[in-house]
């Protein structure tokens, strides 16, 4: 109910922002302006050579290709090593000192088994043979009399290596053989208390708490990474039109709004073919090597990741092209470029520490419906599998109509700043040009 | 066959007569015959190119109108006001900080203006005149890390011109500009002058009716400038209008038909190189044996030093002063080896408008 109440207060924030930048716009539509050219034209026009030349150049960068080598290597490491490693069967060598009926015996074959562990059973003559074999490590634990295991350091309680396994496994059920023929119980007895077992637990609701699909977490990181590598290539995409002066050639010829579109719509596109490849990648490889690390993932997951990323990218390109527009210099750029990343990052920290609980937090549920933050937040609540459409929804449509606003400022910005040379454009110079 | 042979020699004399005729009829400084012939090709090669897009003659007046423009404190421009025709170079001077990366900018839209307007052919200029434009930045204006052709294609692109006529022309330039080896080379791999040239090239890959050029002459060696130049003034030739900044006074003075001077973003001077130099007080050069500061002439009444270059030294005479009273002044001092009277020189032009 809480995060409902936030819900529409944000709506209603919004809904009085949009009107007011509609009645502006009414009375800005009240003076005359330039015809606009046609829809089609604003594709295959200037728009569609600036993003054709943006797109054309940073395919072929040497960055591009190399980063997406490296993104589908850490991918593929990702979905291979687990498989391998699962399916590598480790031995244990188990000596035994005394007698170990055959069916405690078989009962350890059996149970190592189910964690991938074979084990080999070694007859050993005294405790001299066991100190001195765990030493050499030619056997990894010691029965000694059907009473006492040994092994050669001792184990911890998050130790979760095959030897340790057992070696629990093991005490426990020894203990519980010893216990049972220590109170003489016949045979059938000593079965049914063999194969106790804990009683149900019978829940009135079913609980919707889930862990985060792997998948999601998978969409949050690529999508971290992404908006940080692409909103930095038009930050300084954007720094070096201007440094170079080549903007005023642009400019004398485009208008500013259509080369600013053309230029986030040119890296968006690469930024998008790249995502589309990394996904694709790891499907069809998970499917081939048969991963369950992307087990039960559904199209749901991969889309919203998809649109979560483009949504991300369009709110942020505008805020990281005006910041380029007033730089003119690489140190002016760094100092522009950490405070622009800390909602990237903040958004990010939130949504994969609340992917490890086991239900979505407070903070999470409100970051889902801020678009600063609800690219990582809203495809963790996915993952989570904790919205439903309407409310899945209702976050495009903020953060489509802050897009919107932020666009209008953004470009606004880069009109009056990016033609400024000498020292960096501050934002206090617009207020006080308002 | 007697007569066919005689009617073809008689055809080929007549063609020769009528090619005497005509070389003596217009008469030509330097033209020879296959060169000009060759130029005149490409020439018509840039014009189709340009008519394909715009099928506009090349004519055409730029009337800038009382343009105002403040930084803070500062005035940038203060009611500049002149006109550009078409078919001249004209030569945009004023001292540093005068304003005129300021005016340019404005021509483009580059700068908001408090006042003032800019007109082509008495109409306001807007983005469709602007695309019919050529403008070359000082310094850089390109990608450093894009390919020549490449970026020449999406400049002319830009402009309007179809793939087909924008790669014939960058083609055209650059093997005019010696540079056709190197159109997949990056823009930053090449020397100062030729990013110069490139840049020239981007300025007039569409045959721009107006074409503005801030400082395209400096850093240049003799050759460069002498190269530059005669493209420049082959477009004003072509029908082009041509306005360039430059500091280098000599190479406007031997390139431009007129010059606009401003100071503190206001016109000073305007008019033809050749008026200006006949205008003004007379200029005396003098050189005396044995004299280098030419201080006799500062105490002769109406005659001012103007340059002291060496012993040479360039003389101001007023009105009422009598060149006879300068010569038995000189004699006074030593022998007079050089006493002639000469035109005002654009430098001083120059120095006297923005003193």
């Amino acid at each position: 109910m809480k995060t409902l109440r936030y819900v529409v207060i944000l709506v209603a924030i919004l809904l009085i922002f949009s009107f007011r930048v509609w009645r502006r716009r009414r009375r800005h539509d009240a003076t005359p302006r330039p015809v606009r050219l046609a829809r089609r034209e604003f594709v295959t026009g200037d728009v569609g050579l600036v993003m054709s030349r943006e797109l054309r150049e940073r395919l072929r960068s040497r960055f591009y290709i190399f980063g997406t080598a490296v993104i589908l290597l850490v991918v593929g490491a990702a979905i291979i090593i687990p498989v391998v490693h699962h399916s590598k069967t480790t031995t244990e060598t188990i000596g035994v000192v005394g007698p170990l009926s055959p069916a405690t015996r078989s009962w350890v074959v059996t149970s190592a088994h189910a964690s991938a562990v074979s084990v080999r059973f070694v007859d050993l003559p005294g405790v001299s043979q066991v100190t001195t074999g765990l030493a050499s490590g030619s056997i990894d634990l010691a029965i000694v009399d059907s009473r006492e295991l040994m092994v050669d350091n001792s184990i911890s309680s998050n130790d979760g290596s095959a030897t340790a396994t057992i070696a629990s496994a093991v005490a426990i059920r020894l203990g519980d053989e010893n216990a049972l023929t220590a109170a003489h119980l016949s045979a059938q007895q000593a079965t049914i208390l063999a194969e106790a077992g804990p009683v149900p637990i019978v829940a009135l609701h079913q609980s919707s708490s889930r862990s985060v699909n792997a998948t999601s977490l998978i969409g949050v990181i690529l999508i971290f990474i992404m908006l940080s590598q692409y909103n930095t290539w038009t930050l300084i995409g954007v720094m070096e039109e201007k440094s170079s002066r080549v903007i005023e050639v642009l400019l004398s010829t485009v208008r500013p709004v259509r080369l600013l579109a053309g230029k986030v719509l040119g890296i968006g596109i690469a930024a998008l073919l790249q995502a589309t490849i990394v996904v694709a990648f790891a499907l069809v490889l998970s499917k081939a090597v048969g991963s369950n690390l992307l087990h039960g993932t559904g199209p749901l997951e991969v889309v919203s990741t998809l649109v979560w990323l483009v949504l991300g990218y369009t709110f942020y390109c505008w805020v990281y092209a005006a910041a380029g527009s007033m730089a003119e210099r690489q140190d002016q750029v760094q100092s522009l470029a950490l405070p622009l990343s800390l909602p990237l990052i903040v958004g990010y920290i939130v949504s994969l520490t609340s992917a490890s609980a086991a239900s979505p937090s407070l903070l999470l549920k409100i970051f889902a419906y801020i678009p600063l933050t609800a690219p990582f937040a809203m495809t963790t609540m996915v993952g989570f599998g904790a919205v439903t459409w309407w409310q899945f929804a209702l976050s495009v449509v903020i953060t489509l109509a802050s897009t919107v606003a932020v666009a209008r400022v953004a470009t606004s910005i880069y009109r009056r700043a990016i033609l400024r040379t000498g020292s960096r454009v501050r934002l206090r110079e617009f207020r006080r040009a308002r | 066959m007697l007569m066919s042979a005689v009617f073809v020699e008689t055809s080929v004399r007549d063609d020769f007569t009528f090619l005497v005729a005509l070389s003596v009829a217009t008469p030509r400084t330097r033209a020879p015959w296959v060169k000009s012939k060759s130029r005149s090709r490409d020439r018509v090669e840039d014009v189709e190119i340009a008519h394909e897009n715009y099928p506009e003659p090349m004519t055409g007046l730029l009337e800038v109108q009382g343009l105002s423009r403040r930084f803070g404190a500062l005035k940038a421009l203060n009611d500049l006001s002149f006109e550009v025709r078409a078919g001249e170079v004209v030569g945009f001077l004023g001292p540093n900080g005068a304003g005129k990366t300021t005016t340019m900018r404005a021509i483009f839209g580059l700068t908001d203006l408090e006042a003032g307007s800019v007109r082509w052919n008495g109409v306001e200029v807007g983005a469709p005149e602007r695309r019919r434009f050529g403008y070359m930045p000082e310094e850089r204006g390109l990608y450093p890390g894009m390919r020549i052709g490449e970026q020449l294609v999406y400049i002319g692109r830009l402009h309007g011109m179809s793939l087909s006529a924008v790669q014939r022309a960058s083609e055209t330039w650059l093997e005019r500009l010696g540079l056709a080896d190197r159109a997949d080379d990056k823009v930053e791999s090449l020397s100062h002058g030729n990013q110069q040239r490139v840049q020239l090239t981007a300025a007039l890959l569409h045959s721009p009716e107006l074409v503005i050029l801030d400082e395209p002459l400096a850093g240049l060696d003799p050759t460069g400038i002498d190269e530059i130049g005669a493209i420049l003034v082959e477009q004003a030739r072509a029908g082009c209008c041509v306005l360039f900044s430059s500091h280098q006074l000599d190479q406007v003075e031997d390139l431009c038909e007129s010059v606009i001077i401003i100071d503190h973003g206001h016109l000073v001077v305007t008019g033809r190189v050749d008026d200006l130099a006949s205008s003004g007080a007379r200029r005396l050069v003098v050189r005396v044996e044995g004299d280098r500061t030419g201080e006799w002439a500062t105490r002769i009444e109406g005659v001012s030093l103007s340059q002291a270059n060496g012993g040479e030294l360039r003389l101001t005479l007023e009105e009422n002063v009598d060149t006879d009273d300068v010569l038995q002044a000189a004699r006074r001092i030593g022998r007079v080896t050089e006493f002639v009277m000469q035109r005002r020189r654009l430098s001083e032009v120059f120095r006297e408008a923005v003193k």
